[in-house]
């Protein structure tokens, strides 16, 4: 079954093997996933101005995209471009000044690229038709538990590993929310059907402080620092996270955190598909555990060794 | 000039009162409008609408509690209902549906009821006479020939 | 039209009203051109007919003129009406045979034209001449009532109602569901602001309550359904086996000693444990051990056995059975009482999580002499007493996103409540407020909430709580204080949630049994918001404490002797008179098609089942005429305003030759 998907810069760029572990973990599901053709930037952040096309442009022009090749679902695993994609694709729907808009400019987009490839169009104006999915909305929706629970290859004996949901999944609730932010639990059902234990505290929704990477960098720091020790403090053996801007943050950020605080111990960081795809089966080169800052390998090998004895 | 006639139902509890209230203010307002009293405006059936314009009125009008404010609870829903169906039909069977119209206004808008009666009966003026009595009559005197 | 008309002598008498008719309707033409009429038998114009000799004329020409019927051309019908309805009574004529036609507030004071105004005037005379001439003469409908009320609920307000109703001299069922009266008033242990015991001022009312010769309390009974109309209720009710007769028990205690089966006690909110046989809290009434089967370890057969071989007094009885009977009563007085909002559907404050995040209620157990802890305020995790309390007000309530979007009124109060009083039992403790706003508008209220900051030394924080979570030992309450802009972390020994008052569990059945209104949270809904807050639209029903709304005490008590006076004006009538201008249904000409069915808001019509056809029920029909209007046969027709008339009147006032 193929599915569209889209990776987002991070993930094609920086995090490659977050992006392999997806492609791979998903195979084992029978799932390909496809990205939409000369797909660009989804914007990072959605457009909080007055000014109605250059924000919504690029995520629309994505969408429209993936429209054209006869997607109904566009699939994401970074909860910043979920958040735009799902937004402007509500926004088109809602808005009719909008809609005009950028439909407008985006048919002049396709004649700009008329000299590269005769492309036509099979419809006149994009009205929002694609679903915006998070790829744990997917994996609990499409594929279903029961399945992936009945493709598990390896047995994770309970890794306690704390659900880091971060800002963009879950607010504003409306619009984006893939759960009740106040109160989420998607992804902890995630953790607990590949076999973790999934660890509650209190600062799993609270701010990394990415954003102030540059302008603010001891206050993302300090805030790195909160959600890293909060979950250690509670047992956690490593964080899952469900955005590769936040591990980018979380993992390389680490070394900042034990300037600044002394007691830290650091705590490895996982995307959310490496520790699908290593339930899964997949071989660990795939999951490019060595090109993490904070060394999760110890993590991994211990359960490697059980494989080894059984 | 062409006077029009205009059949107005008005509710007891609301706009009747309203049109009371209009007297005791002393509003002038158009005389062209001629007030029949029911308990609720869900009392006025499509027949009646359909009569009043065959016995020659050029629009009927219906005035009922606002929405929620109905002494029989839910009345006026009922009426919203009828006439927004209703007004459709008339159009169809060749009246204008805009010489038909729905107001909600309580018992304390008599200044409203005034205006509202002055802007009806030059909208109905607009239209024109309907004439629907002297179309049936000369119908029926064939049919009897 | 083509039909007969019926012969009648309609007088007709228009009033000058001085100048504000006559100034601009030219009257005495009117009452000349109308002397021709057809159906009228005389017209005259005068200058004020409601004056006492313009109604003793009228009084005197319908006896000289032998008139069926009048027509008073003047004011609104809203003035006069029952004047002229009266004076036509003492001349011997049925008041539905009065019609008033109002030339006045909807005509000379609103035209200046006085030509269009004089004709105008004629064409609403008319239509009133052809409605009179189809006019009925009418009795009012009258009602027996049954003087006896039923009570639903046995909290303070049912109890109050019960009280003021039986000393009026009437009969009183009390139905309680619970094994005792008493109701949440039971449950707390002081009362805002006076910080009265609330046991010590509730349990004389439930005595008072038990040894009134008119009241009948049935507790651990339940409402089964409601069939019948105001002043007629037949009301089926269940009497739920107790398996012990209340008659014979003295309340030795032994079977409780020898029970098996503890299970969470629900009258110290699941803090301490009771047994399968119990008595709910010592000064229960009545006074007398129940059964509770469900955790029994088992009737049929008979498991144990313990209880009923210990009973010296032979009370127990296993064989008892749940009965049902009727009762016959007038009104009934619905008050439910309410719950507390779930701490579960606020997951990020961790009242399900953990045992130190409690709501109202368990804290007044825990603050109750006769509680768990016997007054000591302790944590329920580990008894220890906690040096820091934090209470969080609005917890679901005032919440337009999740949660409900009402005030629940009592919280700002019984907070300051709760705070004051466990520094008077824990003086080196802190207690921290989160709140919103404080409201306190009663006697003596805001004094009250100063007296908890400037003597108690309680602390305001003015903001919400975010999320409320455990490390170690303490409990961590994340907020805001809005006051200085900043981000608030509080850790607490214990947390107190001022959950939102909501509808009482059994609600949505209960309602549907008595088929009466309530509004979107479930509360019931009174007939009018300002003029008639005690009374429901449905005749007979009548509304008191909590299941209104969230209210306190004492305006709980206010509203349930209100309900009670409500109760006294309906018993009080030797019969009622109810308005005969309902819409009845004519046999021959319904079809049973049932849509007038669904049309009626007070569900005055039924389907007869063996003749097929639409029954009305006059008592509880209203009059509105919504069902004569959806009627596709024409076999309902409002009585004194039927088709023909409405038809006749329009054919008067558009059709026919102006005369002026």
């Amino acid at each position: 079954m193929k599915v569209h998907y889209y990776p987002g810069c991070t993930l094609k760029e920086k995090t490659t093997n977050l992006d392999n572990s997806t492609r791979e973990a998903m195979k084992r599901l029978d799932v390909e996933l496809v990205e939409p053709e000369g797909w660009t930037c989804c914007g990072a952040e959605y457009p909080l101005t007055e000014e109605k096309i250059v924000g919504l442009a690029a995520p629309i022009r994505v969408l429209r995209q993936v429209h054209e090749e006869s997607g109904d679902v566009l699939i994401t695993t970074c909860s910043f471009c979920y958040a735009v994609l799902k937004r402007a694709n509500k926004a088109i729907q809602e808005d009719p000044l909008k809609h005009k808009r950028i439909n407008a400019y985006l048919k002049d987009d396709i004649k700009i690229n008329a000299w590269t490839k005769e492309r036509t169009t099979g419809f006149a104006e994009y009205n929002g038709e694609v679903r915006v999915l998070h790829l744990l909305e997917y994996l609990r929706d499409a594929v279903g538990y029961p399945k992936i629970r009945s493709r598990l290859k390896r047995d994770l004996k309970g890794l306690k590993i704390a659900p880091y949901y971060g800002c963009r999944l879950l607010r504003p609730q409306k619009e984006v929310g893939i759960d009740e932010p106040d109160n989420p639990h998607i992804f902890e059902e995630f953790l607990e059907v590949l076999g973790c234990a999934s660890v509650d505290y209190p600062f799993k929704q609270e701010c990394c402080g990415s954003y102030l990477s540059v302008s603010l960098p001891d206050a993302a720091t300090e805030a790195s620092y909160q959600v890293l020790r909060s979950a250690q403090l509670n047992g956690a053996q490593a964080l899952a996270v469900s955005c590769p801007l936040c591990f980018y943050n979380l993992d390389r950020r680490q070394d900042r955190i034990k300037e600044k605080f002394m007691d830290f111990t650091g705590l490895p960081v996982l995307f959310f598909t490496q520790i699908m795809a290593w339930a899964l089966g997949v071989e660990e080169k795939v999951l490019g555990l060595d090109q993490h800052f904070y060394p999760p390998g110890p993590l991994f090998q211990e359960e490697k060794k059980a494989e080894v004895v059984l | 000039m062409f006077e029009p006639q205009i059949m107005c139902f008005l509710c007891k509890w609301c706009t009747s009162g309203a049109a009371d209230l209009a007297g005791t203010s002393r509003i002038h307002y158009a005389p062209n409008g001629i007030n029949l009293r029911v308990m609720c405006s869900s009392r006025v059936d499509p027949q009646h609408i359909l009569y009043a314009f065959r016995a020659g009125a050029d629009g009927v009008f219906i005035g009922g509690c606002h929405p929620g404010d109905c002494h029989y609870v839910e009345g006026n829903y009922k009426t919203l209902r009828r006439v927004t169906l209703f007004s459709k039909m008339l159009q169809d069977l060749g009246i204008d549906r805009k010489r038909l119209r729905l107001e909600w206004i309580s018992a304390a808008e008599g200044k409203r009821f005034a205006e509202t009666m002055d802007e009806f009966t030059e909208q109905i003026r607009a239209l024109g006479p309907l004439d629907l009595k002297d179309k049936v009559l000369k119908r029926e005197v064939a049919k009897d020939e | 039209m083509k039909d007969k008309e019926p012969k009648k002598r309609i007088g007709l008498f228009i009033c000058h009203c001085g100048i504000n008719i006559a100034g601009v309707v030219d009257v005495e033409k009117v009452a000349n051109l109308m002397k021709d009429y057809p159906g009228v038998s005389f017209s005259t114009n005068y200058v004020y007919v409601c004056s006492d000799p313009g109604q003793q004329m009228i009084i005197d020409t319908i006896k000289e003129k032998k008139l069926d019927a009048i027509i008073v051309a003047a004011c609104s019908p809203t003035l006069h009406e029952k004047t002229f309805q009266e004076a036509a009574k003492l001349a011997g004529l049925n008041p539905y045979q009065i019609e008033i036609a109002n030339i006045r507030e909807q005509d000379s004071w609103v035209h200046s034209d006085k030509e269009k105004a004089t004709r105008k005037a004629v064409k609403i005379i008319k239509a009133h001449v052809a409605k009179a001439l189809r006019n009925e003469s009418l009795q009012p409908i009258k009602v027996d009532v049954k003087k006896r009320a039923l009570i639903i609920g046995g909290g303070v307000a049912g109890l109050q109602a019960a009280l003021d109703i039986a000393e009026h001299g009437y009969q009183v069922l009390v139905v309680e569901k619970n094994p005792s009266i008493g109701g949440k008033m039971i449950q707390l242990s002081e009362t805002f602001p006076t910080l009265d015991c609330s046991q010590c001022i509730m349990t004389p009312k439930m005595v008072e309550a038990s040894r009134h010769p008119n009241i009948k309390l049935l507790t651990y009974h339940e409402v089964e359904s409601v069939s019948g109309f105001v002043g007629n209720f037949k009301v089926r009710i269940k009497k739920k086996p107790r398996y012990v007769d209340e008659k014979l028990c003295n309340l030795c205690a032994e079977c409780e000693k020898v029970c098996p089966q503890v299970v969470p006690d629900e009258f110290n909110m699941g803090l301490s444990f009771r047994k399968a046989i119990y008595m709910p809290f010592p000064q229960a009434v009545p006074g007398t051990y129940t059964l509770d089967v469900q955790n029994c370890l088992g009737l049929l057969p008979v498991r144990c056995g313990k209880c009923k071989d210990v009973c010296e007094k032979k009370a127990i009885d296993y064989d008892m059975k749940e009965v049902i009977f009727e009762e016959e009563v007038g009104a009934i007085v619905v008050a439910t009482g309410y719950d507390l909002y779930t701490m579960q559907a606020i997951g990020e404050y961790g009242g399900e999580k953990y045992e130190d995040v409690i709501n109202g209620l368990e804290f007044e157990r825990i603050l109750s002499a006769s509680g768990p802890t016997g007054g000591v305020v302790r944590r329920p995790s580990d008894g220890k007493i906690p040096k820091h309390v934090v209470f969080v007000q609005c917890t679901g309530s005032r919440d337009t996103e999740k949660h409900n979007a009402y005030c629940s009124k009592i919280c700002c109060m019984y907070t300051a409540k709760h705070a004051m009083l466990y520094k008077h039992r824990v003086p080196d403790g802190q207690a921290t407020i989160f709140y919103i706003d404080v409201r306190a508008g009663g006697k003596g209220f805001d004094e009250f909430y100063q007296r908890a900051i400037e003597e108690d030394k309680v602390l305001y924080i003015r903001g919400k709580v975010s999320k409320i979570f455990k490390e170690g030992d303490k409990l961590i309450v994340w907020g805001a204080d809005t006051l200085t802009g900043k981000k608030v972390e509080v850790e607490a020994d214990m947390v107190v949630l001022a959950m939102a008052m909501v509808k009482a569990d059994g609600i949505p059945d209960l309602l549907k049994k008595l088929k009466i209104q309530s509004d979107i949270h479930g509360f019931l809904s009174e007939a009018h918001p300002k003029l008639r807050p005690v009374e429901s639209l449905n005749a007979g029903f009548y509304l008191a404490g909590c299941a209104h709304g969230p209210k306190d005490i004492p305006e709980a008590v206010a509203q349930a002797s209100a309900a009670a006076a409500k109760v006294g004006d309906l018993f009080a009538q030797k019969e009622l008179l109810h308005e005969p201008t309902i819409v009845p249904v004519n046999d021959e000409l319904c079809s049973g098609c049932a849509i007038c069915i669904t049309m009626c808001p007070y569900q005055a019509r039924s389907l007869d089942p063996e003749k097929g056809i639409a029954v009305v029920n006059e008592v509880l029909c209203e009059g509105c005429g919504a069902c004569a209007a959806a009627c596709p046969s024409g076999a309902a027709q409002q009585r004194n305003q039927t088709d023909e008339q409405i038809f006749s009147m329009l054919t008067a006032m558009l059709s026919e030759e102006e005369h002026v």
